[in-house]
């Protein structure tokens, strides 16, 4: 431990620290520009710059590459030293003039405005994103190239670098908030940025995120994917910036096995991708969007703050689009039940925000079949929502021109629109098929989980103690899902909250002395009832089938499949079965 | 460590080639270093070379190193056995031919020689040789009388003009590698170590840092290698003593490396040499070759066990490369952005090892310290400033070179007693000390005591040692604009302050050179000034703004003046000087007209022309070519 006397202040440092490390670490402020935790101290823009005493001399040096020794008195605030940072915001502030980050540092400082002939730069040469790129991503694409003031930052030769990974590292630790170094000047390659989920792909996100403002836990994931680390074995920022020291790379996924009485599928649904019909225009034209992409840019704490914007403007003629991948007699035949009354909702969002909007509503048929649902329907048609019905066959075509993008559907006429909002229609997830296996549920023909009954057992499926809740099982709304979530939950809790169960007793049974243990009924049982257990016969070990009597739902097939005759259906055994047709004919067999 | 070294040996080699130097038949020796070569040396070379082959002489030619006074070359001395040596100077080829048919007979040509030498001093072994008397030649000028050289002092110099630096062997006359044997016969690293620091002799680069302390320091870090260097990355316009040195006298440099790297206790050491001294680097090339093969250099150094290799790295002409962390990187091959210190290179330096760089001329100083004692070096020179200092004296001086004098020397000994006065003996106005880091010195300061601290006090440095004399046709704010214009470029650009502050110097001081800037701006200077020196990281920073800063304490009214009266009073500052015709006395010749590169001079053939302001661009050209006084320069409304 060595101890610096900083403003005053004893501090306890270790040996390795900079003054600048210490003295934040007091909670002693020092401006800096060129200084990151995760980089080597490089010392150019000289604001860190304080006045030290060491045995009996006074020197002026950059805090942020001093080290800590014994003997060091340190002030960061005497006249001179921030008189010469004053100097100094006057000449980065000449240097880059429109910079908003030297604006505001050169404020803080107490300097608004620079007595020294402004340039026209916006790179202040503080070296982050040379540094950046060597340390970090291991790269080196680019250096300072010249010297004194013809000082610049370019790749070898000012050519396009074969290196550059165009992971914009460089671009993203630049202090003057300007994008100083442009990724197409270093490299042909394509920049592949990364799309936030949640956003719906309209803003961008890094490789560490917490996935949306409202996840629990509301912790950072690292998307391995992309994570500079993960595919390169550099970088590691996140790990030095993280006071909490919170970051580990060496984490791997871990397997949870629970023992559980019941389970509840809840997995929602996924939203239709529309690139699947290109008439729609989507991804073609910015100006094409799904219903899920308008709530986001409605949303105040979405990308745009809720300020409805395309391309940086306002729109004034919206079109609607319904039923987009559903009711669709090539592809998802149902009806999504959700669209109409979410289009009608955004369409009411935007009357609210622009009262002057030319809005249209494409629909084939509106379905507005839950409680209020109509009512709500007709307050949106009396704002001046136009309803414009077409038929479910008739082809609709977006078509881009200059402006916007023109609405083509047959039977009316051409519509100019500068946004098109497609109502999407909801689908299975992706991964439904693989969970029915491992669950042992089954899939109805729409490719969505199939409940035991559709009338009287809604919530059940054919696995005991397996119910379904929400738009995994059809498409639904908000209070048609709580309903069912609700009703998953009581069957829960009715399960769950009994000591024993009550089964049917016409149950399989094994007769262990006949059995030979060859698994025929294993691989026949519906229900996996069955399991393998060793016994003892006769002082040897064998091993023979064995029934969980709570799982069996006394279907008969495992008795049907024996081949020794060594499983009965309790209840239907073959003398029962002919007792009963002895009994029919009334005589002797 | 085996003590077998043979300071008999070198002795014998000294007997034996002692005629080498002083040879039983006559000798011509040409001055052919770079200033000797600029000014005709070679072709002097040459010409001796046929008229002895002509005249069938049984002369040696050879060559030799500058003795300081470039002003007088191509420069040639004559020896005859028992007969002082005759030095010849500002010779022409002409000339030349006609000086050796005339020696061939006999004449010795006495109105052309400069000076003599009799008896030829030996630093190194405090003796004297005596070549002989001539008394035919008594009223002619003894070197050590003759006014340039009288109040000089030579250590550093000692060899140069006197000695073949192709030659070890003359070196070794002239008491070389004596220091060397001595040190490994007698002395423990430590105790070369004393004898440097009780010398008093401070690092010659620039700092003044003493040089014993820092050995010591570098010699005491636990390390399994330590580096030495020789900082021959002289940059400072104007100054050229260690080029002087490393032509003249390499293995002066050389031995006092070896010395040094015994008491740090070095093995590997490296003379980083501006490529731009293509000549120094040939002569040092060569010199360490004559070395290793006399066993001065290389492994088991005169079987003491101890082994030394040095390296020349060739630097590639940047200013910044001689600040030594700047250095240190050009020499791993990185870019040369001088970084923090500490680690100073005497903890953490080349490759990150204990590392030790001093000035050429530092090493230089060595072996005298060695075989003369510290008592007699620390006894030239002041209190804190011990031995002697080479300055490179130019500008507006008469007799302009090299010259080494005892620290403590006030400058008007320098300018009026060595440089002998202003040029055209004009008023003079400022001394520039330091090279561009330096400062500008006033009239008042001429009885200033030259030592590292006199000239701090003043605002200057003592440098590598450059002095520029300025007469009163020196712009002052011009001659600050132009070494911030140099340090600007040179400016490695990592520092914000330096690189930007700078830049904001050069164009407010571009302004005043206009009448462009406000008085305002002045003080703007003195802060900004400030900040530069406080917040840049290396010396080059640290001094750039010592010009601006000296002559805004100094000359401030000159300053105001450019601003407030739009006048430069020595007709310098293109913007404010005006150039017209005087009638009565122009007899329209035209030779002016047909030089002017704008065509702004017409009239009638043999009657009074006239210049268009507009198309004037101040060049100048037509005021040097008249010969009439017709054309005369107007700054701030007056002539």
């Amino acid at each position: 431990m060595i101890k610096v006397i900083i403003d005053g202040q004893e501090i306890e440092a270790e040996e390795g620290q900079t003054l600048l490390q210490v003295a934040q670490s007091a909670g002693i402020y020092i401006p800096t520009l060129c200084y990151h935790k995760a980089l080597s101290p490089y010392g150019s823009c000289r604001l860190c710059v304080v006045e030290i005493e060491h045995n009996d001399r006074i020197l002026y040096h950059t805090s942020c590459q001093f080290p800590v020794m014994e003997n060091l008195i340190v002030k960061t605030n005497t006249e001179r030293v921030i008189q010469g940072r004053k100097i100094i915001a006057e000449l980065l502030l000449a240097r880059c003039p429109d910079s908003e980050k030297i604006q505001e540092m050169a404020k803080e400082l107490g300097v608004v405005e620079t007595r020294f002939k402004k340039k026209d730069e916006d790179c202040i040469l503080c070296g982050l994103c040379v540094r950046i790129c060597q340390e970090r991503m291991g790269v080196h694409t680019i250096d300072f190239i010249n010297r004194g003031i013809k000082r610049d930052i370019q790749p070898p030769f000012g050519k396009y670098s074969d290196i550059c990974r165009v992971c914009g590292a460089c671009a993203s630790v630049c202090p003057t908030g300007a994008r100083v170094v442009e990724l197409t000047e270093l490299s042909q390659k394509e920049p592949r940025p990364i799309f936030s989920d949640f956003e719906e792909g309209l803003t961008q996100r890094t490789a560490i995120y917490t996935p949306f403002p409202q996840a629990v836990p509301k912790i950072p994931v690292i998307d391995r994917n992309n994570c500079s680390h993960f595919l390169l074995g550099e970088c590691q920022i996140c790990v030095e910036v993280c006071e909490a020291k919170a970051i580990n790379h060496e984490q791997e996924d871990e397997i949870i096995e629970l023992e559980v009485g019941s389970i509840v599928v809840a997995t929602g649904f996924d939203n239709f991708d529309p690139t699947e019909k290109p008439e729609y225009g989507y991804k073609e034209f910015k100006n094409v969007i799904t219903g899920l992409q308008f709530e986001r840019l409605v949303n105040a704490s979405g990308p745009t703050q809720g300020h409805l914007e395309i391309n940086g403007k306002e729109p004034e003629k919206i079109v609607f689009i319904q039923c987009v991948g559903s009711r669709d007699k090539d592809g998802h035949e149902y009806c999504s039940r959700v669209c109409c009354m979410y289009t009608a909702k955004q369409a009411h969002m935007v009357r609210d925000k622009f009262p002057d909007a030319k809005i249209t509503v494409y629909n084939t048929d509106v379905r507005a079949f839950g409680k209020g649902y109509e009512e709500f329907y007709n307050r949106v048609q009396d704002e001046n929502v136009e309803y414009l019905r077409r038929e479910l066959d008739d082809p609709i075509q977006v078509v881009g021109n200059e402006e916007g993008v023109i609405v083509k559907a047959e039977g009316h006429p051409d519509i100019h629109a500068d946004l098109v909002v497609l109502a999407t229609g909801l689908i299975p997830r992706e991964d439904t098929k693989e969970l029915s296996r491992l669950l042992n549920i089954n899939l109805s023909e729409d490719g969505y989980y199939l409940e035991a009954h559709p009338k009287l057992r809604p919530i059940d499926t054919f696995t005991d103690g397996i119910f379904l809740a929400g738009c995994c099982q059809s498409p639904k709304d908000i209070p048609d899902t709580v309903a069912q979530a609700s009703s998953a939950a009581s069957r829960v809790s009715n399960i769950l909250s009994q000591k024993e169960l009550e089964i049917e007793a016409t149950v399989a049974k094994v007769d262990e002395s006949l059995c030979r243990g060859c698994g025929l009924c294993i691989e026949s049982c519906p229900y996996t009832a069955i399991e393998l257990i060793s016994i003892d016969r006769t002082g040897n070990k064998v091993e023979v089938a064995y029934v969980n009597e709570a799982l069996c739902k006394g279907c008969g097939t495992c008795a049907a499949a024996c081949l020794n005759g060594a499983i009965h259906h309790l209840g239907y055994t073959d003398n029962q079965i002919l007792a009963q047709i002895q009994a029919l004919g009334d005589e002797e067999i | 460590m085996t003590k077998a070294i043979n300071t008999i040996n070198l002795e014998d080699i000294a007997k034996k080639e002692v005629e080498r130097l002083y040879p039983k038949k006559p000798k011509i020796v040409v001055s052919k270093s770079t200033c000797g070569l600029a000014s005709g040396a070679a072709k002097i070379y040459e010409t001796i070379r046929n008229e002895i082959d002509n005249l069938n002489l049984d002369w040696i030619l050879t060559e030799t190193g500058c003795i300081g006074f470039c002003q007088i070359e191509p420069l040639i001395y004559f020896y005859q056995p028992g007969k002082p040596k005759l030095f010849y100077g500002n010779l022409t080829e002409k000339k030349t031919s006609e000086l050796i048919q005339a020696l061939a007979k006999g004449d010795l040509k006495k109105d052309w020689i400069l000076w003599k030498i009799e008896d030829e001093e030996n630093i190194i072994t405090d003796t004297k040789f005596n070549l002989g008397i001539d008394d035919e030649l008594e009223d002619i000028v003894h070197y050590e009388k003759y006014p340039f050289f009288s109040k000089q002092r030579k250590i550093v110099l000692r060899n140069c003009g006197f000695i073949d630096p192709n030659s070890i062997e003359e070196y070794i006359v002239k008491g070389g590698y004596s220091a060397l044997t001595k040190v490994l016969n007698d002395y423990k690293p430590q105790d070369v170590i004393d004898i440097v620091k009780k010398s008093g002799l401070r690092g010659r680069g620039g700092a003044g840092f003493p040089t014993g302390l820092k050995w010591e320091l570098c010699s005491k870090e636990e390390s399994d290698i330590r580096y030495i260097i020789c900082n021959a990355d002289e940059g400072d316009p104007g100054a050229y003593m260690n080029r002087s040195v490393l032509e003249g006298d390499p293995h002066s440099v050389i031995e006092g490396m070896i010395i040094g790297a015994y008491a740090i206790g070095s093995s590997e050491g490296y003379i980083y040499v501006r490529a731009e001294y293509p000549l120094a680097i040939e002569k040092l090339k060569e010199a360490i070759i004559q070395a290793e093969e006399h066993g001065f250099l290389g492994e088991n150094i005169l079987d003491s066990g101890f082994s030394l290799r040095i390296s020349i790295v060739k630097g590639a002409g940047a200013f910044v490369c001689g600040e030594e962390t700047a250095l240190i990187a050009s020499i791993e091959g990185r870019p040369v952005d001088p970084r923090m210190r500490p680690p100073f290179p005497s903890k953490s330096g080349l490759w990150d090892k204990p590392t030790n760089i001093n000035n050429v001329e530092t090493w230089n100083n060595v072996p005298v310290i060695i075989t003369r004692g510290h008592e007699w070096y620390s006894s030239l020179g002041t209190e804190n400033s011990k031995g002697t200092k080479v300055f490179s004296l130019v500008g507006k001086i008469k007799n302009t070179g090299l010259v080494e004098v005892p620290m403590g020397i006030t400058l008007r000994e320098i300018i009026y007693d060595i440089g002998g006065g202003i040029l055209e003996n004009k008023k003079f106005k400022a001394i520039q000390t330091g090279g561009p880091s330096g400062g500008c010195l006033h009239e008042k300061h001429i009885d200033l005591p030259v030592d590292y601290d006199s000239l701090a006090k003043v605002g200057s440095i003592m440098g590598s040692g450059g002095m520029i004399v300025l007469d009163e046709e020196t712009c002052i704010v011009d001659l600050a604009k132009f070494f911030i214009d140099f340090t600007r470029d040179e400016s490695c650009g990592t520092c914000s302050s330096c690189r930007e502050g700078l830049d904001a110097y050069y164009e407010i001081l571009t302004r005043v050179t206009e009448g462009k800037a406000l008085v305002s701006e002045l003080n703007l200077l003195e802060e900004l000034g400030q900040t530069i020196i406080d917040f840049s990281l290396c010396g080059l920073g640290k001094t750039a703004p010592n010009p601006v800063l000296t002559t805004l304490k100094y000359f401030r009214d000159e300053y105001i003046e450019h601003i407030e009266e739009k006048k430069c009073r020595a007709k310098v500052c293109k913007a404010l000087i005006e150039f017209t015709i005087v009638s009565e006395n122009c007899t329209g010749c035209e030779a002016c007209a047909k030089l002017c590169p704008q065509e702004a001079i017409t009239g009638e053939s043999k009657k009074p022309h006239k210049i268009n302001p507009d198309l004037c661009v101040q060049c100048g050209i037509c005021f040097d070519t008249c010969r009439f006084d017709a054309i005369s320069i107007s700054t701030g409304g007056t002539v």
